[in-house]
């Protein structure tokens, strides 16, 4: 209901759901305020909110008292003004003021309002105990004598982070902030995101970083975080051309929280001083480089890819693009290899991470992509049901949205083989074996169809294929579905009618279905599900792939896939052949590319002779380590663009020095398809090129005319050509606040938050009849684990950017392997112990984790770190539409080493 | 030297006392979660401010005692500190004239023993224990942490089916806990600061006599887990775990013994406390969420054994309460005419109400079992009724109430005096009870004991002896699971669960001894979270309230409105219930003086704790 209040004199009309202190703002009435943070800390503390209100007796704290209908509310009388001035002299009296040493001066809201209040320093004695402060955390620090207690750490850390890792402890009748920054740092549950420093309105509780600037001094740069596809907001900061912080921006995804990866490990790296600054050629006598010019470099490459195009035709070249890089950085990589190396053998990394995604949504929904966005499926829904997916870890602010939905009452399910940190707060929890994704979702299909709870309107009005599916799903009992997945069959009928029962129910996913060679039945199971009780094409349901990489939906969209052009256009479609032919003004191979995990194999067998890699590292990522470097080094060329010396680059014939996402203008996809800006904040020394630069000169050496472009002109071109993108340009997204989301038909179309309603992109949906098929490779008395890999909080991928943060390496920098408490003890094997793990394809020696994290004979191992790398073991067994590797399911043995072993394999 | 003067010269004495008044009510508010350390320097402050200034070990040394305590609380000690406080308070207790000074050493002395663990925690850590620190004082007093505040301001909006959910969110028993809780959630009100602590259980009686418990629909249950719960034994705490697992989506079977359900509430407790009508609304609401089966006249072992419990069900809890009671093992205890009076309140609760007429009847004890008794006596029209207690009145452990409300209908107390014997006619029937009087004598365990008086026995004459002096449960059957042999309870671990019995929880009287019934209902909703989580799952107890936003404290004092009781003379007639509610107008003058802990003092830190 919308009351009228006064403030200082001035009328508002405004809902009675508003606190004074809203009233104000929207009448542009300055309240200062200290301990005030909306929706997170609105607890009254600090009183320098306080107003008075005509008809009470005492000053009333503005931030936490609601309007009132014929409210009259003076905010600078002289009561107020004096009882503020007592606020800042009690807190000032326990409060350091050398404030030249403090990280926060100049962006202290104490010292702001201490000037502002004309207070130099405390009319009191200080009462405060002397604490020592907690500085071991090497991100984060806490100095109590600079804290005020107003508690916007604790509840940030309870509400938004959800980790509720700081409390409050008492000493005597003083309260401490419990900050877990101390020596035992690492043995706590704290992360590190440093959502609490943020938070605090002093030097108290402040990330290291802050130290290294003034903030007058420095400007800040709004940008798209480089590291998953959350698509966090924030800013850089840069001082002398040097990044010296982030600091986050209420982007629509992140609403203001970043992660430790985000906000700590996603600037160091730009300055490393291991990035590649020339060219490089590889003597092919000594196998060592050299340093050339870009002339050089680029003529020797165009001449010898013309060369095999010549001598081998155009299919035996292959481009890979890179899912970290901008969409326009993609779409002139693809345009490259199209056009210029006259193939479609181009591909990116999404090929092992969501490939099944992107095929198996096309397939049964028509658009391969997030469905709905993540601020719609974390706020206000019934359940979620998570599978395959521990974005805890690998989209941390996603996790932290899970966190708070959960504790705001969402049921939540977990699908997974782990016990992963979410699972401690799932009502119920499924711990499949690995691999058995489909036979789970044929399982919960069969419980709601024979409980009659599926959607039969919407089957019938929205999708095809019912009966077919229906005639499949009846034969995967709960009974039988529990022994393939061993699982309890009555956590499965409970999560399938906690699924089909709520009214609004998300699924998030992620690589834990995709990566199998089952990957993209996987996916399709997960749109059966979710149309057959018709939770699609609405708010707070869908299906929806958290993607991996920054910009990996990017990569996708973009064209860099061998059968589509930008937009998923098929080149199997004569009027886009068309369309593209004429804007590019060349004649188009029409024969599909081979996927990013064939290439491999066509190396080995010299089908594939020249291979140019944008910003990938195959070596490390691609499953089964010695296969990958085998197919490499069959290539009779090889080019590497990346910002450093990779384990791939190393095999290179020429390194090409490109740049990151902080030197260069662009725009990334996040996962919910929303295009956002990345925007340029530093030049750096040396002789690296924009990646567009490099692909243009590249070009016009191999006879392509290709004028030189800014990345501006690329999105125009590319929005010219996308139907999905023809409303997206740089000028517009410089003007939104929130992205677009595509598909942004036209420029006056707002963008797409939620697909399919109404109607499926594809039509009607379909029904993907998909049966369970066991992994490819099972253990048996040689390799009697399973191991699983995956990614932890504090790494991204290679570490290529992470690694070159000492504190993430100081967090986890080593290699590990979970493995079973009753598998331990069997094998005689301690936590911690050195450990040899080995696979029909190779073997490495790591660290055991010993606990109850994985199941019995399942073993998990991130993939991360050189030190026993997990894709050394690893199986490229192939899904067969995605082509995406079984990077979730291999055997391996598992066995005890003395420890020198271990040194030398180390050293 | 005599005074010379009429003219009064104490008027600062009395300021200073009226002063007092008001201190003692500070100290008896202190807040849950305070640093006993803090207290007990607040403690030597005022011992100090007592001392005459005679005497060096009391004016000098109380004086460096507290220098002392202060930088211990201030973490800024070491052990030397410490030693040294003791060895100036052994000085002081040694040497002081007075007890303004030798009392405070002792109890400075007496508390460092006491808080060792947060003395070494102030010196070693420089921080209080971890579980000091404040908490929303009712809600952190009541046994099932039942979310008070919001109740209470939903009864002031009016919103009564609302505040029976709300407290159905802890507590499934709004209605029993109406009439019969014993409020621990009142000790602390901070509203005590001011006036007096809120009718906490007032108003919780007027919310459901505005609207039935069992018109109030419950929350959906979750989907079927598919999971079979046993619990044994159908009172309070087993009710409530029922209520709670059948929440989460488990199956529960209730195995009750007797006929109906509500053990000790229906079974022990007399209507005129708590009506059975009004306790069936309870229960129906319980039986609402419609995942429970009761099975009644069903002993467990005999009917159904403890092999079948574990095929058949994947958890059981143990709520078979305290049924048995004790009686004093006296010569003559056995004539005929001695009864326990748990067994008479039992036969009551059957409807077979006894014909005292004519009789005299004695009741031993002083607990609420003895007032129960007692006034259930006079409800059969016993022609006397005395209570005999070895103790003295104010060492009662009934409720004031209750032994007011006994007096008022006739009982009469006999106190200091312990009975020794019963005596009996030749056909063994009860002549009269045989007591020794007491003395009271010095403080053992905390509390005055007593002694027996230099004078002989005496006898009482009566007709009836009825024993009321604790209970017990029936243990034998479950001998082999964790019944400590001498308290005769089920040991478990503090997640309920029996210590050697994996899929066994226990709690309520079987485990505390007889209790209250909120302390029954806080033991069945933990095990029923540990049962859960012991079986795999973290299901949340949800309900969708939208609380109405905080009111700004109301500062005026104002007295607290009591219940009255009808009229003595008429209500001792039958077993019809005592209590009157609270006006309209009561009710919301009581929900107005809540002060909202919750939102104005620390239970909106750390995301909100209890």
């Amino acid at each position: 209901m919308k009351v009228n209040v006064t403030i200082d004199g001035n009328l508002i009309n405004i809902e009675d759901t508003c606190t004074i202190l809203e009233a104000a703002q929207n009448l542009d009435i300055n309240i200062p305020t200290l301990c005030y943070l909306k929706e997170v800390n609105e607890i009254g503390a600090c009183k320098m909110c306080v107003v008075e209100v005509e008809g009470r007796d005492h000053l009333v704290t503005s931030c936490n008292t609601l309007v009132k209908d014929g409210m009259v509310v003076n905010t600078r009388t002289e009561r107020v003004i004096k009882s503020r001035k007592q606020v800042l002299n009690l807190l000032l009296a326990n409060h350091d003021i050398r404030c030249f040493s403090c990280a926060k001066s100049g962006s202290c809201q104490l010292q702001d309002l201490s000037n502002e209040y004309d207070i130099v320093e405390s009319v009191y004695e200080g009462t405060e105990a002397n604490i020592p402060p907690k500085i071991e955390n090497p991100f984060l620090t806490y100095y109590p004598e600079l804290c005020i207690n107003c508690q916007r750490c604790v509840n940030t850390c309870h509400k938004v982070a959800g980790n509720g890792v700081l409390h409050n402890a008492k000493l005597g009748t003083r309260t401490l902030i419990d900050a877990p920054f101390g020596p035992d740092w690492k043995e706590t549950e704290c992360e590190s995101c440093g959502n609490c420093a943020e938070a605090c309105p002093t030097g108290a509780l402040v990330a290291k970083n802050k130290k290294n600037y003034q903030p007058g001094r420095v400007s800040k740069v709004l940008t798209t975080c480089p590291h998953c596809a959350t698509g966090c907001q924030y800013y850089l900061v840069v001082r002398d051309n040097v990044i010296v912080d982030v600091e986050p921006a209420k982007g629509p995804s992140n609403k203001g929280m970043l992660c430790v990866k985000g906000r700590f490990g996603s600037f160091n790296f730009v300055h490393s001083p291991e990035r590649l600054k020339h060219p490089l050629i590889k003597d092919r006598e000594s196998g060592e480089f050299r340093q050339a010019t870009w002339d050089e470099a680029l003529d020797l490459i165009a001449e010898r890819f013309l060369g095999i195009k010549k001598e081998y035709g155009p299919d035996a070249l292959a481009g890979f693009a890179c899912s970290r890089s901008t969409n326009e950085d993609i779409y002139m990589l693809q345009k490259m290899v199209r056009c210029a190396f006259g193939t479609n053998n181009v591909d990116n990394c999404a090929r092992v991470c969501h490939s099944a995604s992107v095929h198996g949504l096309a397939m049964t929904l028509g658009s391969g992509a997030m469905t709905n966005p993540i601020g719609d499926i974390t706020s206000d829904v019934d359940v979620i049901m998570l599978v395959g997916s521990n974005p805890e870890e690998a989209h941390p602010v996603v996790g932290m949205q899970i966190r708070q939905a959960v504790s705001r009452g969402t049921r939540l399910i977990v699908v997974d083989p782990r016990d992963i940190g979410l699972s401690k707060q799932a009502d119920v929890h499924l711990k499949l074996k690995p691999g058995t994704n489909v036979a789970f979702a044929n399982g919960m299909m069969n419980v709601i169809i024979n409980e009659g709870l599926a959607d039969e309107e919407f089957i019938r009005t929205r999708t095809e294929g019912y009966e077919e599916l229906k005639k499949i799903v009846m034969e995967y009992t709960p009974e039988k579905v529990a022994e393939i997945c061993h699982i309890d069959p009555d956590h499965l009928r409970e999560a399938a009618l906690m699924y089909a029962k709520a009214a609004k129910a998300p699924i998030i996913y992620c690589l834990g279905v995709t990566e199998h060679s089952t990957g993209t039945e996987g996916v399709m199971s997960m749109s059966n599900l979710a149309m057959l009780v018709g939770k699609l094409g609405r708010s707070g349901c869908g299906v929806n792939p958290l993607r991996g990489q920054n910009n990996v939906q990017g990569a996708c969209d973009m064209g860099a896939m061998p059968g589509q052009f930008p937009g998923y256009q098929k080149i199997t479609d004569e009027a886009v052949m068309e369309k593209f032919e004429k804007a590019w003004g060349v004649t188009l191979s029409k024969k599909p590319g081979i996927f990013a995990t064939d290439v491999f194999a066509a190396a080995i067998k010299k089908e594939i002779r020249g291979l140019f890699i944008f910003g990938e590292d195959p070596i490390v990522t691609d499953a089964d380590q010695n296969h990958v470097r085998k197919a490499l080094e069959s290539l009779d060329f090889l080019v590497v663009d990346d910002l450093f010396m990779t384990e791939t680059a190393e095999l290179a014939d020429v390194v090409l020095p490109g740049i990151s996402y902080a030197e260069k203008e662009g725009t990334f996809t996040n996962t919910e398809r929303r295009v956002q800006r990345v925007r340029k904040a530093v030049t750096l020394e040396g002789e690296m090129r924009a990646d567009t630069d490099i692909f243009t000169d590249l070009m016009n050496r191999m006879g392509y005319n290709q004028p030189m472009l800014s990345s501006e002109d690329i999105m125009d071109e590319i929005a010219s050509l996308t139907p999905s993108f023809a409303g997206i340009s740089h000028r517009r997204l410089d003007r939104t606040k929130d992205g677009l989301q595509w598909p942004c038909t036209g420029r006056d179309h707002p963008g797409t938050p939620i697909m399919h309603v109404g109607k499926f992109t594809r039509g009607l949906g379909w029904f993907y009849p998909a049966e369970y098929v066991p992994s490819k490779e099972l253990p048996d008395a040689d390799y009697p684990f399973i191991l699983m890999t995956g990614r932890i909080l504090y790494h991204y991928n290679t570490r290529a950017m992470t690694g070159r943060t000492p504190g993430l390496m100081e967090r986890e920098g080593h290699s590990f392997i979970e493995i079973n408490t009753e598998d331990a003890a069997r094998l005689g094997i301690k936590n911690d112990e050195k450990i040899r793990v080995s696979s029909r394809r190779g073997s490495i020696v790591t660290r055991a984790r010993v606990g109850e994290k994985v199941s019995v004979s399942e073993t998990w191992m991130p993939f991360h770190f050189p030190d026993g790398n997990a894709n050394i073991l690893t199986n490229a067994a192939l899904d067969k539409f995605a082509r995406i590797p079984e990077y979730k399911v291999c055997a391996v043995k598992i066995e005890k080493i003395d420890e020198q072993i271990f040194e030398d394999y180390v050293n | 030297m005599y005074s010379k003067t009429i003219i009064y010269k104490n008027e600062m004495n009395q300021k200073t006392m009226r002063f007092l008044d008001r201190y003692v009510k500070r100290v008896k508010g202190n807040p849950p979660g305070v640093c006993p350390i803090a207290v007990q320097l607040s403690f030597l402050q005022s011992a100090r401010s007592q001392t005459c200034g005679k005497c060096v070990p009391c004016r000098d040394g109380l004086a460096q005692a507290e220098i002392m305590m202060r930088k211990i609380v201030d973490g800024k000690a070491d052990m030397k500190t410490l030693k040294d406080l003791t060895e100036l308070c052994h000085m002081i207790e040694d040497t002081a004239d007075c007890a303004i000074g030798y009392e405070a050493a002792r109890i400075v002395l007496e508390s460092v023993e006491l808080f060792k663990d947060e003395y070494l925690s102030h010196i070693n850590e420089h921080r209080c224990q971890p579980e000091v620190g404040q908490k929303i004082p009712c809600v952190s007093y009541c046994p099932a942490h039942v979310d008070i505040p919001n109740y209470i301001a939903l009864i002031g909006e009016h919103r009564y089916a609302d505040a029976i959910n709300c407290i159905r969110l802890d507590n499934p028993f709004p209605t029993a806990c109406a009439f019969i809780c014993e409020h621990p959630c009142e000790e602390k009100c901070r509203r005590d600061l001011l006036d007096s602590p809120i009718n906490i259980r007032g108003l919780k009686k007027f919310a459901v006599d505005q609207i039935a418990a069992d018109q109030v629909k419950v929350p959906e249950c979750n989907v079927t887990t598919g999971k079979k719960v046993a619990v044994i034994g159908g009172g309070p705490s087993g009710l409530t775990a029922a209520y709670y697992l059948s929440l989460m989506g488990h199956k529960v079977v209730i195995f009750e013994k007797k006929e109906k359900l509500g053990g000790m509430l229906r079974y022990g407790i007399p209507n005129y406390r708590l009506p059975k009508d009004r306790l069936d609304q309870d229960i129906n609401a319980i039986l609402s969420t419609g995942n429970i089966e009761v099975r009644y006249n069903v002993s467990i072992p005999e009917d159904v054994s403890f092999e079948e419990i574990d095929k058949e069900y994947e958890a059981a809890y143990i709520s078979i309460g305290a049924q048995k009671g004790r009686t004093v093992d006296v010569p003559g205890s056995k004539a005929d005419g001695v009864y326990s009076a748990v067994e008479m309140l039992d036969s009551i609760g059957h409807g077979n109400i006894p014909d005292y007429t004519g009789k005299r009847v004695v009741v031993v004890g002083g607990g609420n079992v003895a007032m129960d008794a007692s006034r259930s006596a006079i409800r059969c029209n016993a022609d006397e009724v005395t209570v005999i207690y070895r103790r003295r009145q104010v060492d009662m452990t009934a409720l004031p109430s209750e032994i007011q409300g006994a007096i008022e209908e006739g009982v009469e107390l006999l106190t200091l005096n312990a009975p020794v014997g019963v005596e009996a006619d030749d056909d063994n029937k009860v002549t009269g009870l045989i007591m020794q009087p007491q003395i009271v004598a010095a403080y053992k365990a905390g509390r005055p004991s007593v002694a027996a008086a230099d004078e002989g026995v005496k006898v009482h004459p009566c007709d009836i002896v009825l024993m009321a002096v604790g209970q017990e449960i029936y243990s034998e059957p479950f001998a082999d699971y964790d019944v400590n042999p001498r308290r005769k309870t089920f040991e478990i671990l503090p997640t309920a669960r029996l210590k050697t019995h994996e899929k066994y929880f226990a709690g309520g009287d079987c485990v505390f001894g007889p209790s209250t019934v909120i302390q029954a209902v806080g033991a069945g909703k933990v095990a029923a979270i540990n049962i859960d989580e012991y079986l795999g799952y973290h299901h949340k107890i949800l309900g969708s309230i939208d609380y109405p936003a905080p009111k700004e404290n109301d500062r005026t004092h104002i007295g607290r409105v009591h219940l009255t009781d009808r009229s003595a003379r008429e209500r001792k007639k039958n077993f019809e219930p005592v209590e009157n509610g609270m006006s309209y107008a009561e009710a919301m003058q009581e929900c107005n003086k809540c002060l909202r802990c919750d939102h104005y003092g620390c239970g909106v830190v750390e995301g909100g704790r209890v």
